[in-house]
């Protein structure tokens, strides 16, 4: 098999630059902020810029081909390339001083998970910390591009049918256009960070806790300047509504509030995957927010929980805030679920099943695959009475192909057996069931917190080093949506046939 | 009036026949000679053999004296392409059939009548349209509605359970003392030929009548008729054709549940697509398990509509079969088409005739308010506007010198439908619906104008 790899290292090159370039912004912060790793900072960053320079010089007369097998490997190994680059500020700064746990930092950074191995966040120096949400920053652009135009193109899980612009599932070559929608869908990624950085700064946050917070709720990733996470204000509801309705924003697809500021607000809000999306989150919080309010105890929660206006809105702000950031695989706290009542622990493991919108930069399952997966079950009885019949599910009123179908069923067979396969394996490391299933739902479906050991005010510390590989790689397959990581390890991608 | 018809398949000649009857100068136009030389032999009219996009033959037909052009082919883009070139070189109207029904929906943003075609005719939509009225009139073969309503044509078949059957007309009469219906034609069981009934005229088992009806009439004929008037709710159409689709998309939008089966599955798959209100079946309709499968016996109306006449023709004979109440065959053969109920099924339609009629009427728009031809009798029927010019107006009915073989339906007066008796006088204003034996459209035509 030939791949053109003289692209790919181009590829990666520029990737590397990408990296170095957001390092030296970085660096400038420690600067700003004199925390002292200012040199160690550039440092990393011009290493990667000049190793990204060096790699474009050498493959500058590539062939400007790329075919499917190519993006494949560009869309999985790019991720580890990032990651092992990203891991440079961590590793020369000190600031974490083992490899594993860097490069455990990293991948949680650009798979936008958001589990830390940092016991004590606050006194990692403020350009690292800075550098921590740039890492989920970055992967949520990664994430953008990739739901919009590249997953489309490689036709994985059914995500076809959710771009908007994609110029067809049989299309072999990346198309160009992929920049431009990708730079529009920027542009709206860069104003809601931005449009966040401000409300957080004006309801009390200092800028550079509302710029952190900014970049990690847009990005669905969950890393947080403070030990507490967003716990750390529950004495300030306004910041976290603020940041509840960033969540909510992010969790949705790109491609509707595109819609939405070009002036096509119906569209984006009679698509049939925000509707349900919006719903769910709706029936979930009621249902959550009831529980709390009759049952729960916020005294046992290892958590302050001042009640600024009250149990009932502080009720129904947990609730809210906890739903949200777990299907949209955010995964800020500001209350330790798992504490409450038993009820709520499944409840919220099971949530972490559901993940945000196709074309958003959360992760999990999605709620679209959900959706045609309900649809498709009801159509089963009917089927059953009209066996010739041709009922085909129905998605914004457009019939859905029988192949998407099963490609969303694929998906979800092969998440599950990930999920089931994800445990077995954390089991082997001596930990118990709650945590392990909890470790596995919340690395493959890049949501952050677990359950058990692992829960909202634990880390991931903890982990045994293997662990702690197995949850970067379980990270990187949910993230790359399963099938582009699996593919590389099926023999028929490496043979020639 | 000079006509010129470009295309001499079923279309062109049956209009060609149509407007042959009232000594029209027709031209008829065409490149395949046998069609052209059967036209010839059959009708009084001219043949010019040549393509009917050309500029030289449309000089030749003299399109510049013409007053219609109607372009009839099989190739829709030929018939818009003709009828643009025929307004061109002077033709004063044009008509083109058309298949695209997206043409009509949308003929004024497109602006049709700006590059030259004045009437679009698509036969596929004329189908789904009569198909619609059809199952609305359950229980009825034929139906027609002049202004909205005010008078209705039915047509029914006469089992033995009818009460007037054995009776004359004028007994019949004499039943229903407020007369809201009066018969215009009958075909007799197993021949061909129609009669315009008088009072003496005996209605007999298994006769085809015509009958006009005013509001309320159709009731009253039912029950006459000795049957019960259920409504139709569910139906199955055959065939996932231009016309199929359509009608599955009509009758959905209205109280219908429709079961629509298609053989090829990509074009099932579209059509599930297209039409989400619809149970879509992949199947072939010939299969009579799959169609027990999907319940047929429960059925109310089985309309079949695949480019096979033998296949709905059969489909069909199997639906009534199991207890149908009402079929309809979609037939492209004319010889098939004169045979009609007679083979047990409850309406043939055929889309070329239904063409062909709709431009008839187009043409008459003028002078005669509405007109059809009744379907497979040949007879026709025709409503006239009264001017102060018409004669008829001089005298009562049963004075005025009316031929036998013609008959007054009814009368529509300031939009209500009447019975009109012998002695009814017609005023100015009026629009009369009257059904005559073709040889006789001239001497009717006089009484009006």
């Amino acid at each position: 098999m030939k791949l053109n790899y003289k692209i790919i290292f181009h590829i990666f090159g520029l990737l590397f630059l990408f990296n170095g370039g957001f390092m030296l912004i970085s660096a400038l912060t420690s600067l700003i902020y004199k925390d002292g790793v200012v040199l160690e900072m550039f440092g990393a960053g011009l290493i990667i810029l000049i190793i990204g320079a060096v790699s474009m010089l050498l493959t500058k007369n590539h062939k400007k081909e790329l075919n499917k097998r190519d993006g494949y490997i560009v869309v999985a190994f790019g991720w580890i390339v990032m990651a092992l680059s990203g891991t440079l500020p961590y590793v020369m700064t000190g600031a974490i001083p083992s490899f594993t746990d860097a490069f455990f930092e990293t991948m949680s950074g650009y798979t936008t998970t958001g589990a830390s191995i940092l016991n004590d966040i606050e006194s990692i120096p403020k350009g690292v910390l800075f550098w921590r949400s740039m890492t989920h920053w970055i992967g949520g652009m990664g994430i953008i591009v990739l739901a919009i135009a590249i997953l489309p193109l490689l036709g994985i899980g059914g995500m076809q049918l959710f771009a908007a612009e994609a110029p067809g599932p049989n299309a072999d070559k990346l198309h160009p256009r992929i920049t431009d929608t990708a730079k529009r869908l920027w542009l709206i990624y860069f104003g809601y960070t931005a449009a966040e950085t401000i409300l957080l700064q004006v309801a009390g946050m200092t800028f550079f806790d509302a710029i952190n917070h900014s970049m990690c709720t847009l990005s669905t990733g969950g890393f947080s300047t403070k030990n507490a996470s967003v716990a750390y204000w529950n004495g300030q509801p306004v910041i976290q509504y603020i940041i509840i309705l960033f969540m909510f924003l992010a969790g949705t697809n790109f491609v509707l509030s595109y819609f939405a500021f070009k002036g096509k607000v119906q569209k984006a809000i009679r698509d049939e995957e925000f509707k349900l999306y919006f719903k769910s989150i709706a029936l979930f919080t009621i249902i959550a927010s009831l529980i709390i309010y009759f049952k729960a105890d916020f005294s046992v929660s290892s958590i302050e929980h001042p009640m600024v206006y009250g149990k009932g809105e502080a009720s129904f702000r947990h609730a809210l805030f906890q739903v949200i950031a777990i299907i949209t695989t955010t995964g800020f706290v500001t209350a330790n679920y798992t504490l409450w009542t038993p009820f709520l622990v499944v409840f919220f493991f099971g949530l972490m099943f559901i993940g945000g919108s196709a074309g958003s930069t959360s992760g999990g399952v999605k709620v679209v695959r959900h959706m045609i997966m309900i649809k498709n079950a009801f159509l089963e009885f009917k089927r059953a009475l009209h066996p010739n019949a041709i009922l085909p599910v129905r998605y914004n009123k457009k019939a859905v192909t029988g192949d998407i179908v099963f490609n969303i069923l694929g998906f979800f067979i092969l998440y599950m057996l990930s999920f089931i396969l994800g445990a077995l394996v954390f089991s082997m490391f001596e930990i118990d069931f709650e945590s392990a299933i909890g470790l596995s739902a919340s690395s493959l479906g890049n949501v952050g917190p677990a359950l058990g050991d692992f829960g909202p005010v634990n880390n991931y510390a903890a982990l045994p080093a293997l662990g702690k590989w197995w949850s970067a790689f379980l990270m990187l397959i949910g993230r790359l949506e399963l099938f582009t990581v699996l593919i590389l390890l099926t023999p028929f991608f490496w043979r020639n046939r | 009036m000079k006509i010129i018809i470009a295309g001499a398949g079923e279309v062109g000649f049956h209009l060609a026949k149509l407007l042959s009857y009232e000594s029209q100068e027709i031209t008829l136009i065409d490149t395949d000679k046998n069609s052209l030389a059967y036209a010839s032999d059959h009708l009084d009219i001219r043949v010019i053999k040549g393509d009917v996009t050309s500029i030289a033959i449309l000089n030749e037909a003299r399109i510049n004296t013409s007053e219609l052009f109607i372009a009839v082919t099989s190739s829709e883009t030929t018939n818009i392409t003709a009828c643009v070139l025929a307004k061109q070189l002077g033709a004063q109207q044009t008509v083109a059939r058309i298949s695209n029904s997206e043409f009509i929906d949308q003929k004024d943003e497109v602006g049709f009548t700006k590059f030259g075609i004045d009437e679009l005719i698509s036969p596929e939509n004329l189908a789904a349209a009569e198909i619609e009225l059809l199952l609305n009139q359950y229980g009825f073969n034929d139906t027609y509605e002049f202004e909205e309503g005010a008078l209705t044509m039915l047509s029914l078949r006469l089992s033995r359970t009818a009460s007037f059957v054995g009776k004359t007309v004028k007994e019949a009469a004499q039943v229903f003392p407020e007369l809201h219906f009066v018969p215009i034609a009958i075909q007799r069981f197993g021949t061909q030929y129609t009669i315009i009934p008088r009072g003496d005229t005996e209605f007999k088992e298994g006769d085809k009548v015509v009958f006009i009806t005013s509001k309320g009439g159709d009731d009253e004929l039912f029950e006459l008729s000795g049957r019960v008037k259920t409504e139709i709710k569910d139906v199955m159409i055959l065939g996932g054709s231009k016309i199929g689709s359509k009608t599955t998309n009509h009758l959905c939008s209205s109280k219908f549940n429709v079961k629509l089966i298609e053989k090829d599955k990509d074009i099932a798959f579209e059509l599930a697509d297209q039409l989400p209100n619809a149970l879509v079946i992949n199947g072939d309709g010939r299969n009579v398990e799959l169609l027990e499968e999907e319940n047929i016996k429960d059925m109310d109306a089985f309309i079949s509509v695949t480019g096979n006449s033998e296949t709905n023709i059969m489909s069909c004979l199997v639906a009534k079969s199991k207890g149908v109440k009402k079929t309809i065959a979609l037939v492209e053969n004319m010889d098939y088409y004169q045979l009609s109920q007679s083979i047990g099924i409850d309406t043939l339609i055929n889309k070329k005739l239904l063409a062909a009629n709709n431009i008839f009427r187009y043409i008459r728009r003028g002078e005669v308010v509405a007109m059809t031809k009744l379907s497979n009798m040949n007879a026709e029927l025709l409503e006239f506007k009264v001017t102060s010019k018409s004669k008829i107006t001089k005298k009562v009915i049963k004075d005025l010198n009316f031929p036998l073989s013609a008959i007054i339906g009814g009368v529509i007066r300031d939009d209500i439908g009447i019975i009109p008796l012998g002695d009814f006088q017609i005023q100015v204003g009026d629009k009369v619906v009257v059904c005559c034996l073709p040889r006789s459209i001239n001497s009717i035509e006089k009484l009006f104008f």
